[in-house]
């Protein structure tokens, strides 16, 4: 388990945008374009956090955070799920999956920030 | 008036029958001969008076008017027995086909001369009548010794009295017989008849009883005329003539007619007379015709009913199918449209993160503040477009189904405080006045996130509608109910307007001229949320301009 925090989104510029505003607040990012990439890297650096895109094309957000629940070795991951989709059943899917925090889009980077900090606790490690 | 004019067919009732008791209580001479004349003029007058417009009635005028003056003529030259042939013939015999022709008429104005049916049933009773006739009457009268005038003559009466009741019998197929007019035709006709019948049958002489037939005959023909029911007659094709119902007269007349042959047969063969076989068997043939005739028609009409039926039957299942198929369509047309809506949702909020993101990475670097103003202007205009979004999708899934809410307590002065609190940014910039006037908690449950939603859309409301340097007064008060309010100084808006601004997209004039931003949803959906809280919403127009929006919701208990 290291300090990395894993930021999957198939939308390049969003995927840009979350990575800069981690890496500005001193975080050491990872960052996935699909949901396959997405698993394979938290399967290498054990991510304290995952910022999981829910609508990705092949493994979808939601998908990943199932595998990464069922991974014994990603016990600690704490996940935070981003989505396009307003509805509050979809929301509740998210926390039903195992989600620790879901943000909407669109949403402040400041925030999001905010969000990722809060779960991110390497103390646990 | 009224009533005195209705009653004036008794009155003829009355007067002629006064007349005829009076005709057989004074002894023969003048006298008696003048209340005779006196009758038939009489009701010669009073058709004439009552139904000069209508030409049936007129020729049945015309027709008494002959027959009166008949009889003046044979008391006139004389007394007691007159002789046959006589002048007073040729004026009977010339009323006959007058009388005849009005009925004819009548027949033709009513509009029953389209009815098969009516022209079936009166030749059987006809050729019935026709068949009694020959028997008991013309066989006598052409087997007589008389002069070939004198047998042309005497024959002449039963053949009109025929005619007479072939009008009459198509008549009482028809169900003219319902109105009271036509009773009074019809035993007026009667007795003419039978009077006819007698008098033919035997001597005759002038002060018998059977005057009285001929008496009252012309009182009732008169009496048929004053009566008000007389117009129905000659109505053509009234509702009540057309739907004709199974009517006991109607199957007597019939039965009876159909029974003629058999039971003439039956009394010549029991008075050993001449049993007439042509005659029964000929009139038997052609009432069998007609009763089939009769028969296939009505077996026509029921198909007809049948097809008609199958008709309706096959339009009533094309339209459930046709319905069936636009109900599959209007789904699938739903389907699509929430499809629509998800999709709309997830493309506009990708780029819409993406700009609000960049531009929010952006405000945080150095910049100059040209750039930042500009930038500033990006910002708003995005959360802008980021609401109106929002609402064209909160619309889109409220007309999908019912609005989700999920409830908890919560304190609505809390979430007015708050819904201010995010709003005192936008009022700072136009430099209004925001007063929040709470008194103490006010407890409801309600879905907060929604309830934050609806002080908001107020709030934001009240704000862009009030002029620089304003005032927005929010209240939360617990009563009977739980009660917000937020007033403005703003534009306002008439009594008329207000019951339509909750309508979906609905915008006043005043809003779009003055170019107020807004798509006219935010009153809508608080409405809606409203409404899914079993809550009211109203909206009432301020003194002095301004508007006031009252929330009232269920108390928790």
């Amino acid at each position: 388990m290291s300090g990395v925090v894993l930021v999957a989104d198939d939308d390049d510029d969003i995927l840009l945008l979350v990575t800069t505003r981690l890496k500005r607040d001193g975080f050491e990012v990872v960052s996935a374009r699909d949901g396959f990439e997405a698993l394979a890297l938290a399967q290498e650096h054990k991510p304290a956090v995952a910022v999981l895109d829910v609508g990705m094309p092949g493994l979808d957000g939601l998908e990943v955070l199932e595998a990464i629940r069922e991974t014994q070795a990603l016990a600690h991951t704490r996940v935070l799920l981003l989505t396009a989709k307003a509805q509050e059943s979809d929301v509740r899917r998210g926390y039903d999956a195992g989600a620790d925090a879901y943000v909407k889009k669109p949403f402040s980077p400041a925030e999001l920030a905010e969000r990722v900090r809060s779960l991110y606790d390497p103390g646990v490690l | 008036m009224a009533s005195w004019r209705d009653r004036t067919s008794e009155l003829a009732l009355l007067v002629g029958g006064g007349l005829t008791a009076l005709y057989f209580a004074v002894p023969d001479g003048a006298a008696k001969n003048s209340i005779y004349g006196l009758v038939g003029f009489l009701a010669v007058v009073a058709i004439v008076w009552c139904a000069r417009d209508s030409v049936p009635w007129l020729l049945f005028a015309a027709g008494n008017l002959l027959f009166s003056v008949g009889d003046d003529v044979g008391a006139g030259f004389w007394n007691g027995s007159p002789p046959v042939p006589s002048v007073a013939d040729a004026f009977y015999l010339a009323g006959y086909p007058l009388l005849a022709a009005g009925l004819v008429l009548l027949l033709f104005k009513s509009g029953s001369h389209r009815r098969t049916a009516a022209l079936a049933d009166a030749t059987i009773v006809t050729f019935a009548f026709l068949l009694v006739q020959w028997v008991y009457l013309l066989d006598g009268i052409l087997a007589s010794s008389d002069s070939t005038f004198t047998i042309a003559v005497n024959a002449a009466y039963p053949l009109m009295d025929l005619i007479l009741l072939a009008g009459l019998a198509g008549f009482f197929v028809t169900g003219a017989w319902r109105t009271p007019a036509f009773w009074l035709l019809a035993v007026s006709v009667m007795l003419l008849l039978v009077a006819d019948e007698v008098f033919a049958l035997g001597s005759y002489t002038s002060g018998e009883w059977i005057d009285s037939g001929w008496l009252l005959s012309y009182t009732l023909w008169a009496a048929a005329a004053l009566h008000p029911s007389r117009r129905e007659l000659s109505e053509p094709s009234r509702r009540r003539y057309q739907r004709l119902r199974v009517s006991p007269w109607r199957v007597g007349v019939l039965m009876v007619a159909l029974l003629a042959p058999p039971a003439v047969l039956l009394i010549q063969h029991l008075r050993d007379a001449p049993l007439h076989v042509w005659a029964i068997a000929s009139t038997a043939a052609v009432i069998s015709v007609f009763v089939v005739l009769r028969l296939t028609g009505i077996l026509r009409a029921l198909e007809g009913i049948r097809a008609r039926e199958r008709a309706a039957r096959a339009d009533a299942e094309q339209a459930q199918r046709l319905l069936e198929a636009q109900n599959e369509r209007l789904v699938e047309a739903d389907r699509l449209k929430d499809e629509f809506v998800a999709l709309i949702s997830h493309d506009l909020r990708t780029p819409l993160t993406s700009i609000m993101g960049y531009v929010e990475l952006s405000l945080d670097e150095p910049l100059a503040d040209e750039t930042r103003s500009y930038l500033e202007v990006v910002a708003r205009s995005s959360q802008r477009l980021l609401r109106l979004v929002d609402d064209l999708l909160f619309v889109a899934r409220l007309q999908s189904g019912r609005l989700e809410i999920m409830p908890s307590r919560l304190d609505l002065t809390e979430v007015a405080r708050q819904a201010a609190q995010e709003a005192r940014g936008r009022a700072d910039a136009k430099d209004l006045e925001l007063v929040v006037d709470t008194n103490g908690d006010v407890p409801v449950d309600a879905d907060r996130g929604r309830i934050f939603q609806l002080f908001d859309n107020l709030i934001s409301n009240a704000i862009k509608f009030t002029p620089d340097g304003g005032k927005v007064e929010i209240k939360v008060a617990a009563g009977d109910t739980a009660r917000l309010e937020v007033c403005d100084t703003g534009i306002g808006f008439t009594e008329a307007q207000a019951a339509r601004v909750f309508e979906r997209f609905y915008r006043t004039e005043d809003a779009v001229e003055r170019q107020v931003p807004g798509t006219g949803l935010g009153l809508f959906i608080a409405h809606a949320i409203t409404d899914a809280h079993g809550g009211t919403i109203s909206a009432h127009p301020r003194d002095g301009g301004g508007a006031v929006f009252r929330v009232e919701l269920p108390l928790a208990t």
